[in-house]
């Protein structure tokens, strides 16, 4: 009977019923596309960092694998320093530039021929390897996705590029420039942010990488060898509190509407509160059926929301085919509770308002 | 100054085939009820001295504002009483906690009020069935069955109060009040936003319940038409019982 009771009241106001409803949607859509970019985004940055093909990476203390955010560059001496240790075959040392005209792009300043020593080199769909200092390479899903070919002329960082080749995907980055051209343009001469190290065989990788340790205090040494398991989101500090305030944040909007609406519908419905004391109802009962309603409110709410974030997908993978958006049945269950328990919480205070309502007053309420 | 009018025994039976030694099921001493308006107090009952008998129908009259609804809020334990005792089947209400009050309220108390007060989204059949929800027996389907009948209700159960006269409104607010079985029913005006003959039909309905079933029935009412149904009247003014309806 309550439960005709929640079902009917929820029915009673269809427009804040459903503005109530997008609310929940809104919050747990934001939710699984926030850290389904974040994560799908980190995903690909990891699967291409490991599809270079090197055994480690050598970061300044505290950068992050989201290889923009890297901090300062390094001397580019330590290169050096790198290839004189045992095992250690090849050393590319690589500058990372974050590019933002038409969309946002990390590019890598490398040198080809140390670049290829590590990653035994590019598949060249289109085009040949850089030559000048303006020549640009670019992987096919870029290319597609800005509709560019060789030869063209490409615009980035303040500075017209030539497109020299197309190459397969999966190298780093999706964009290439010569390692002095990029170093002079974000004027961090003789610098790098990152260095990539084969090894002269893999099993030495852990041999290689005690020995960097004491002489690199502090640094990011990191193995690449199952990079891209180790890589989630919620293993990267940085990320992680950004993935939290964000669905703080969207958690507070679906808590907000909630209340608001359910402060409206205990306004609303005094009298009827009052008739339910007068039956007997205690305050538990009152509390149950005004939870019970968000609670349907907040199911629905989840439903559309689990709906929107693929519809929302779908949108923008025909938009920028190269953006990943990871939604994992993990984060679906998860938003789903994280919307559920703001729902209630949002609507507790209204339901406790109600369940100490004066009878007497309620029942004389018009 | 107070003085209860004598008891006229019930019609039916009821009562000797019960314990010989008969309680009464409400019984209020020196029962006063303070409202605080602001730093105002306005006392609504002062000195209530009042008993009523299983298997009653009292009427209780008096001008407006004398403290009638005042009266039954307390009785039924809607409102707390500022001084005296009230005792309800047994159970002393002023020294009952809200929680208490509550449950005494559902399961000895049902109330009728003039508004009627059913729930909007409900229909007729989800109005009755609610207190028996919250009764916590679930649904007698029986019990149900029985007394809609009686109340003439089988054809309107799918009702929502909306679509029902003020009449078969009322009829269904005395459904719910009386599906749990209570002790006593407590009617506020129950024809007051009636027409005659739907307060007729509902007047001989509280009066069949009384008669054929033994409910004990407090109803308050401006109208001595109304009061014509009950077995005794009892008539207030100022907040206390008097012996007789003021001369006007
Ligand atoms: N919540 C309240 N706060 C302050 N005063 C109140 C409150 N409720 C009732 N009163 C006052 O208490 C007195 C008795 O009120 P009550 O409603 O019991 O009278 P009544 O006999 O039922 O009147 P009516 O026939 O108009 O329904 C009145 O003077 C009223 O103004
Ligand atoms: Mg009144």
């Amino acid at each position: 009977m309550i439960r005709q009771l929640v079902v009917n009241n929820v029915l009673h106001r269809p427009i804040r019923t459903v503005v109530s409803i997008l609310a929940v949607g809104v919050e747990v859509a934001l939710v699984i596309l926030i850290v389904g970019l974040t994560s799908g985004l980190l995903q690909e940055t990891a699967k291409r960092i490991e599809g270079i093909g090197a055994d480690i990476m050598l970061q300044p203390p505290s950068a992050s694998v989201f290889l923009a955010f890297s901090g300062a560059p390094m001397p580019i001496k330590i290169a050096d320093k790198l290839r004189e240790m045992k095992y250690v075959q090849a050393v590319a040392p690589v500058l990372l530039q974050f590019s933002s005209s038409n969309g946002v792009d990390i590019v890598y300043g490398i040198d080809p021929k140390s670049f290829r020593d590590v990653s035994s080199g590019f598949v060249f769909l289109e085009g040949h390897d850089m030559q000048g200092p303006d020549d640009v390479l670019m992987d096919d899903w870029e290319a597609k996705a800005k509709h560019i070919a060789v030869n063209d002329t490409f615009r980035m960082l303040d500075h017209d590029f030539h497109v020299a080749g197309i190459v397969e995907h999966g190298k780093g980055a999706r964009l290439f420039v010569p390692l002095a051209t990029l170093q002079d343009l974000s004027g961090s001469r003789e610098k790098a942010s990152v260095f990539f190290m084969k090894c002269t065989n893999t099993e030495y990788t852990q041999a290689v990488m005690d020995e960097m340790r004491p002489v690199f205090p502090g640094y990011e040494i990191r193995p690449l060898k199952d990079f891209l398991s180790l890589m989630t989101a919620t293993n990267l500090p940085g990320l992680n509190a950004f993935i939290k305030s964000m669905i703080v944040l969207a958690v507070s909007v679906g808590f907000l509407v909630i209340l608001l609406s359910m402060y409206t519908t205990v306004i609303e419905r005094t009298r009827d509160i009052g008739v339910l004391k007068s039956l007997g109802a205690s305050k538990a009962y009152i509390i149950r059926g005004l939870l019970g309603e968000s609670a349907l409110i907040c199911l629905i709410g989840i439903g559309v929301g689990i709906a929107m974030s693929y519809v929302t997908r779908a949108a923008f993978q025909s938009s920028f085919p190269t953006l990943s958006i990871l939604i994992t049945p993990e984060w679906i269950v998860r938003s789903a509770l994280i919307a559920l328990a703001g729902g209630l919480l949002g609507a507790s205070y209204p339901a406790w308002l109600a369940s100490r309502k004066d009878a007497i007053e309620a029942l004389s309420y018009d | 100054m107070t003085i209860t009018t004598t008891i006229r025994p019930p019609a039916d039976a009821l009562l000797t085939t019960r314990d010989p030694i008969v309680e009464p099921i409400v019984v209020t001493e020196d029962l006063w009820k303070l409202y605080h308006a602001g730093k105002v107090e306005v006392p609504a009952l002062r000195g209530i001295n009042f008993k009523v008998m299983p298997g009653e129908f009292v009427s209780v009259m008096g001008p407006s504002g004398c403290g009638k609804s005042s009266l039954l809020y307390v009785l039924g334990g809607l409102a707390r009483a500022s001084r005296g005792r009230v005792l309800v089947n047994g159970n002393d209400l002023t020294a009952m906690g809200d929680a208490e009050r509550t449950k005494l309220r559902r399961d000895k108390i049902g109330f009728v009020f003039q508004r009627f007060n059913l729930l909007p989204t409900l229909d007729a059949r989800g109005n009755i069935a609610i207190a028996q929800h919250i009764h916590g027996h679930g649904f007698d389907a029986k019990r149900f069955e029985a007394i809609t009948q009686m109340l003439g209700l089988t054809g309107r159960l799918k009702h929502r109060p909306s679509e029902m006269s003020g009449g078969e409104q009322q009829r269904v607010a005395i459904a719910r009040a009386i599906i749990n079985d209570p002790k006593i029913i407590l009617a506020d005006e129950p024809t007051g936003n009636l027409d005659t003959q739907n307060s007729e039909i509902v007047l001989s309905m509280l009066s069949k319940l009384n008669k054929d079933l033994g409910q004990t029935i407090v109803m308050i009412t401006h109208n001595p038409e109304a009061a014509a149904y009950s077995s005794r009247v009892v008539h207030m003014r100022d907040g206390v019982i008097v012996d007789a309806a003021p001369a006007s």
